[in-house]
């Protein structure tokens, strides 16, 4: 494949290019990339590699196993942050290419560590160099989708996100199937599988690679006017990355979106023991199962009908609605498992997880708003860390809570009460964090004769 | 172009539509 293929500069689309054509180059990105939400399927089929049936002496442990998502998940933040700028430089269909590459290339080597029966090369195929994909996959087509949507910049990149969600959706009933097709007498079929996978995936997000383009510098969307009168905590200038960490504005939108993050992913980790625990004895494991593909469903929901929305409700508007709705919410679930209310359990869990999802979606459009389009991939690849400080603390504040509460001798029934005012109170952070968002500070403006493409 | 526009959206589109209609069916068990 000749280089230029890649660049920038063979990148960029014709008059008569239809804009409508770059979210499916996106969500063939984050379809692909959002099968990490549903690696806990291959759990304990990789812990039964040399017993096929059963773990056998010399299998790898479930906590062992357990570490490859939680190292994914740890380099997708570490890597959005760290090659933010370069996706900015490079373009979105040299970083499609390389988050291919890195996904795809992820799979094949953690199938050889598979094989061979070797932790280190599965926590160093599908953990680093797949969650390397995952962080410049996840941020490659934010910019672009916003240069092409300065109408509807929620909305566009709302689809793409809405793709990472919908993505364990696809991956999970896949698995399932590539691993019952593989499975043979002498194998459980997860070597072969990761390779299929990895094939596919790498072929998928290629369909994104071929497919995206940038608009020409001087493009505007036909009939589009841009606002004359400002509107508030809509900026029209723009902010480099290096400087949009040092303003409060950085600090405060990482808050939101830690706050935010951490609340739901705590409740999302722990909802199928949650349900079956409140509601003792009238909820089975196979219905616990379809509570939790009801929250992905809504969680991927929400990404997209939260985004489109905060296009006409305003970014702060919309936050404090995800604060202000999941305060009420959190606080009334306590209650709802006394009443013994499933139907009304479940809704007020699917509103928590549609905000949970809109919360991940509204953000690249909030940080145009904040900071401009110039760095705006590269600044959601540094604020990505907040999701990585949540993926540790949501689940730890859940867990060991609810250890505690039935330690000290609560009902199981009744142990999730605290933590959901604990998660109340995360979200009170959250929305003192959103009510303090100002316009950055002029001085921190970049200054420059003539800004990138 | 918009045959391709459309071949585009079915291809992410279809894959996207199997896995909701996977996880519907498994939400169902909740209100059996």
């Amino acid at each position: 494949m000749p280089e230029s293929f890649l660049d920038r500069a063979s990148t960029v689309a014709p008059p008569d290019y239809e804009r409508f054509s770059v979210p499916p180059a996106a969500l063939a990105v984050h379809l692909s990339i959002g099968q990490v939400y549903a690696f806990s399927t291959f759990n304990l089929p990789l812990t039964k590699l040399i017993g096929i049936h059963h773990s056998a002496p010399g299998d790898w442990k479930l906590t062992d196993v357990g570490w490859t998502f939680s190292i994914a998940i740890v380099m997708l933040g570490l890597s959005a942050a760290v090659f933010g700028r370069w996706v900015e430089r490079a373009g979105p269909r040299k970083s499609m290419f390389t988050a291919a590459v890195c996904f795809g290339g992820g799979f094949i080597v953690a199938a050889v560590g598979i094989h061979f029966h070797w932790l280190s090369l599965l926590y160093l195929g599908y953990g680093v160099l797949g969650g390397c994909g995952l962080g410049i996959g996840y941020i490659s087509p934010v910019s672009t989708l916003i240069k092409w949507f300065p109408d509807r910049p929620g909305m566009a990149t709302g689809i793409a996100i809405m793709g990472f969600g919908g993505g364990a959706l696809i991956a999970a009933p896949l698995s399932l199937k590539l691993i019952e097709h593989f499975r043979t007498a002498v194998s459980n079929g997860v070597v072969e599988t990761f390779v299929t996978m990895g094939v596919i995936y790498f072929m998928f997000m290629m369909i994104g690679v071929y497919s995206v383009r940038v608009p020409a510098a001087d493009w505007r969307p036909p009939g589009w006017v841009a606002p004359v009168k400002p509107r508030p905590l809509v900026t029209e200038a723009s902010v480099a990355v290096d400087a949009a960490w040092r303003t409060p504005q950085f600090w405060l939108l990482w808050g939101v979106l830690c706050m935010n993050v951490t609340a739901g992913i705590g409740v999302l980790g722990q909802a199928s023991p949650m349900i079956q625990e409140i509601f003792s004895g009238r909820v089975t494991p196979a219905a616990a199962a379809g509570f939790v593909g009801l929250l992905s469903l809504f969680n991927m929901g929400g990404r997209f009908v939260w985004a489109a929305v905060s296009d006409y409700l305003g970014r702060r508007r919309t936050y404090t609605v995800f604060f202000g709705l999941g305060i009420l919410l959190y606080s009334a679930v306590p209650s709802l498992g006394h009443l013994g209310s499933i139907s009304l359990f479940v809704a007020a869990f699917a509103v928590i997880l549609s905000m949970y999802g809109g919360g991940f979606a509204t953000i690249p459009a909030y940080l145009r708003d904040i900071f401009g389009t110039m760095h705006v991939g590269a600044i959601h690849g540094r604020l990505l860390t907040a999701w990585s400080v949540a993926g540790l603390l949501g689940p730890v504040l859940v867990n060991y809570i609810r250890e505690y509460q039935i330690g000290g001798g609560v009902p199981k029934a009744q142990a999730y009460s605290v933590t959901m005012y604990i998660m109340c109170a995360l979200l009170l952070i959250g929305l003192l964090c959103n009510l303090g968002m100002r316009p950055v500070d002029q001085k921190f403006h970049f200054r420059a004769a003539k800004l990138p493409a | 172009m918009k045959g391709r526009l459309i071949a585009l959206w079915l291809a992410v589109g279809l894959p996207l539509a199997w896995g909701v209609m996977k996880t519907l069916a498994n939400a169902a068990k909740l209100f059996r």
